[in-house]
Parts: structure tokens; C-alpha cells; sequence
């Protein structure tokens, strides 16, 4: 099988857009289950401030999920610019 | 010489043995974490056992979903006959097995986090036992979902026709499609399962409130399945479009 230079560096940016978001989704998936975990933990406890806890934990998750973004755009780039 | 069926049958192979090896990981630990804490459990409340034992079964036969999808797609793979399928086959199948056998690890500690809070407060609060249980089930199926997305993508990298030849950047991408949904799965399985196992101890301290808590564990964990939705779509895409 003929193998040209431009096709093996278009297949190893796929291959790396797989790593990319796969690798990336791991951190924030634990931190925003985390977040979310110690969430309901509080809401157990006090439930009257569940707004606010409900507030706090979305905000906290959404900087968690900067990282994850983060992959998705590198992933999304090697993908279609590369 | 190698020829295109004795390729394809030994990557065929290769992909069994990475799905149910690695798919056996997560449910392990997970089981085994779960019977752990039961059996801590009951050595403070032994006159528990009947229920404490009921929940940890039914958590552990939650956990143990994850690796029986790698268990049927490593069969699938372990039967399949491969004459006539092109050279491309080959590295779907590594992308099946990867794709499988990684996403399995997180659902299987996820859910193991929550059955293993189960019992314990079930041990600490017996009156809450149905409340518990049916908010360990909730959780823990929902830890489920990335082996899920995992079990769906190799059964189309198993499945999916292939054009007889094809330039080498559509191999990497279905190994890359493995890779990305396989390990996207991990991180969400494990921290929905640690969302769960926190509302399950927050129900098992607090009972009445076990409506606000289930619906803060749903919308937490809805969150951190995103990035497994992310890598589903990624992998869909290496799949389907390039």
C-alpha cells in the first residue's frame, strides 16, 4: 500500500484529535462530578440554601468544563483545519 | 507474505482482548469497592445483613454491566469472520476493542462509588433503606452511560461497511474514534459516580430531603456528562465524516 507524506500527517492529526478530546475528557468529568457530588452533600445538609448551592456548583462546573472545551476545539481543529 | 484476511483476523484478535481486558478493570474495582464497604458495614450492624447484602448484589450487578458489554462485543469480535472485509477493518476493530474496553473502566468505579455509600447508609440509616435504594439505582445507571456511548460506537466500528481501499488517514481516524470515545468515557463514569455516591450519603444523613437531592445529582451529573458527549461527537465524526 503507497503511503503519501500529506495522507500519514492528515491520519496521525485524526489519531491525535481522538487522543485530544478522549485524554480531555477525563479531568473534567471527575471535577464536575466531584463538584456536583459535594453539591448534593450540602443540599442534604442544608437544604434551604439549595439555590445557592445549585448556583455555586454550575458556576464551579463550568470552569471545570473550560479544559474539556478546550480539548474539543483542538480536537475539532485537527479534524477539519489540518 | 501477510495477506488482507490473516491482517484483519489478527487485529480482530488483538481488539477481543483489549475490550475485555480493559473492560475488566472498572467493574472490579468498582465490585470490589462496593463489597468492601459492605463488609464494613455490617461489622457495625450485623443485624443488618439481609439488607445490606440485598444492596450490594443489586449494585454490583450495575457495575458489572459495563464489562459484560465488553464481554459481548469481545465475543462479537472473538466470532466474527472476516473474509472479504478490506484492509480498513483491521484498525476499526483495534478502535472497537480500545473504544469498549476503556469506556468501561469509569462506568464500572462509578458506580461502584455509589453502591458502596449505598450500603454503608444503609447501615446508618435502615429506615431509609427504599429511598437509598432507589437513588443508589438512578446513580449508578446513570455512571452507566459512557460504557454506553462505548458499547454503541464498536458495535458501528464492528459493523459499518468499509470501502476496499482507502488512504491511511481513515485507519487512524477509526483507531482515533476508539481512542476518543473510550477514553472520554472514563472521566465522566467516574465523577457521576462520585455525584452519586455524595447524594446517596447526603439521603442517607437527611431523608426527607431526598427530593432536592436527587434533583441537584441529576442536573451535577448531567453536566459532567459533557465532555463524554463531546467525545461521542468526536468520534462519531472520525467515524462518519472524514
Amino acid at each position: 500500500m503507497e503511503i503519501s507524506g500529506p495522507d500519514f500527517i492528515k491520519g496521525l492529526a485524526f489519531l491525535g484529535a481522538g487522543l485530544a478530546m478522549g485524554l480531555g475528557a477525563i479531568g473534567p468529568g471527575v471535577g464536575e462530578g466531584f463538584a456536583a457530588g459535594k453539591a448534593c452533600e450540602a443540599v442534604g445538609r442544608k437544604p434551604e440554601e439549595a439555590g445557592l448551592l445549585t448556583r455555586t456548583m454550575l458556576v464551579g462546573q463550568a470552569v471545570s468544563e473550560s479544559t474539556g472545551i478546550y480539548a474539543l476545539v483542538v480536537a475539532l481543529l485537527l479534524l477539519f483545519v489540518v | 507474505m501477510l495477506d488482507v484476511f490473516s491482517y484483519v483476523k489478527a487485529c480482530s484478535l488483538v481488539g477481543a482482548g483489549l475490550a475485555i481486558g480493559l473492560g475488566a478493570i472498572g467493574s472490579a474495582i468498582g465490585e470490589g469497592l462496593t463489597a468492601g464497604k459492605a463488609n464494613e458495614t455490617l461489622s457495625y450492624r450485623p443485624e443488618l445483613a439481609g439488607e445490606i447484602l440485598k444492596t450490594m448484589l443489586v449494585g454490583q450487578a450495575v457495575a458489572e454491566s459495563a464489562a459484560i458489554f465488553a464481554l459481548v462485543v469481545a465475543m462479537l469480535m472473538f466470532f466474527t469472520n472476516p473474509v472479504g472485509k478490506p484492509l480498513l477493518a483491521a484498525w476499526a476493530f483495534l478502535g472497537s476493542g480500545l473504544g469498549m474496553g476503556l469506556s468501561a473502566i469509569g462506568s464500572g468505579i462509578g458506580s461502584g462509588f455509589v453502591s458502596a455509600t449505598a450500603c454503608e447508609g444503609i447501615g446508618r440509616q435502615p429506615a431509609a433503606k427504599s429511598a437509598i435504594n432507589s437513588l443508589m439505582l438512578i446513580g449508578a445507571s446513570i455512571t452507566q452511560s459512557t460504557a454506553i456511548y462505548g458499547f454503541l460506537v464498536s458495535l458501528m466500528l464492528l459493523f459499518i461497511g468499509f470501502p476496499e481501499s482507502a488512504d491511511i488517514s481513515r485507519s487512524f481516524a477509526l483507531l482515533g474514534a476508539g481512542l476518543s470515545t473510550g477514553f472520554g468515557g472514563i472521566g465522566p463514569g467516574i465523577g457521576e459516580g462520585l455525584t452519586g455516591s455524595f447524594a446517596v450519603t447526603a439521603v442517607a444523613r437527611n431523608p426527607e430531603q431526598v427530593s432536592k437531592v436527587t434533583r441537584t445529582m441529576l442536573v451535577g451529573q448531567a453536566i459532567a456528562e459533557s465532555t463524554g458527549i463531546y467525545a461521542l461527537i468526536v468520534a462519531l465524526l472520525l467515524i462518519m465524516v472524514v
